[in-house]
């Protein structure tokens, strides 16, 4: 059972057992695969690694008529409007410069997010017991990792709005054997241990 | 909404150099990002003080949106890069 970080002395220590840091490291190698399509990624043989590739972009969108036109002023039909959750419009009204913004910093701003969710990724899979105790910067790390993450399990699962974590939410909760349940508890698990980790790196074990 | 101070407006010739209007980085709400992660972003990355992120926070929040810093237009692009960095929705504009 997942303990959720704490503080200790320098570290960042949490309790994550072999298939939780499995699940994790996968959707973060998955959250990569989008960020950083030209690099091939290694097969890790983790049972749960293709999760987000399996949902694919439409699959929570029955969930909400919304389209994604605020986010982006031109949006292309080839593009995965997933990197849009991960990459918006930086300026409202002028999509000459929001295009402009997008130009000159999206390739960084990729390759950025790709090598942190490595990093993430890597500090994972190198814990041999459940005790993973990260030092700051791997913390931050993950921290930021996971944010990433679940945006994009967001969108696959058609989360744009407050009302739709509840729409979601709820459906699941009526239908236990809904395809998208296990999908929503990873969510859900990520959302807990994110916040416990900023909770952590605030110096405060819980927030608010 | 805006936390920029107030300037003197320039008089607006074509061919000058852009007045020194500030520019503006905005970050709007959305469900996913956490009330601890985003107090953390600003404080980590604008070096606020607790209070003062928690209340921008709580801004986006619960009005939608908030302004978190203002400047030259290459400072809020660098912001605004920055936030996106940390999977925030941000976008920049000239502060009107």
């Amino acid at each position: 059972m997942a303990r959720a970080f704490k503080r200790k002395g320098e570290l960042f220590v949490a309790k994550l057992d072999a298939a939780e840091r499995a699940v994790i490291a996968g959707l973060l190698d998955q959250t990569r695969a989008l960020l950083a399509p030209a690099e091939s990624l290694t097969d890790t043989g983790d049972p749960f690694a293709d999760l987000v590739a399996s949902l694919g972009p439409d699959f929570g969108s029955s969930f909400t008529g919304e389209d994604h036109e605020h986010r982006r002023a031109d949006p292309d039909p080839e593009r995965d409007p997933a990197l849009d959750r991960l990459l918006p419009d930086a300026h409202r009204g002028d999509p000459a410069i929001a295009a402009e913004f997008r130009r000159l910093t999206e390739q960084d701003l990729r390759r950025r997010k790709s090598d942190n969710l490595a990093r993430a990724s890597a500090v994972l899979r190198a814990a041999e017991t459940e005790r993973v105790a990260l030092p700051k910067p791997d913390a931050e790390a993950l921290l930021v990792a996971l944010t990433d993450t679940r945006l994009l399990l967001a969108e696959r699962l058609g989360i744009q709005t407050e009302s739709d974590v509840e729409a979601v939410e709820g459906v699941v909760a009526r239908v236990p054997d809904h395809p998208l349940a296990y999908a929503v508890a990873v969510y859900d698990f990520l959302t807990w241990l994110q916040d416990s980790l900023a909770g952590a790196l605030m110096g405060r074990r819980h927030f608010g | 909404m805006s936390i920029a101070p107030v300037q003197e407006r320039q008089s607006e010739t074509a061919d000058l150099a852009e007045p020194a209007t500030p520019w503006i980085t905005l970050v709007w709400n959305d469900p996913v990002n956490l009330m601890s992660y985003v107090t953390y972003v600003f404080q980590s990355y604008f070096n606020y003080p607790r209070a003062k992120a928690e209340k921008l926070m709580m801004d986006v929040h619960t009005l939608g949106k908030a302004v978190v810093s203002n400047g030259s237009r290459e400072e809020m692009e660098r912001d605004a890069m920055a936030m996106q960095g940390y999977g925030l929705w941000a976008t920049f504009e000239k502060d009107e």
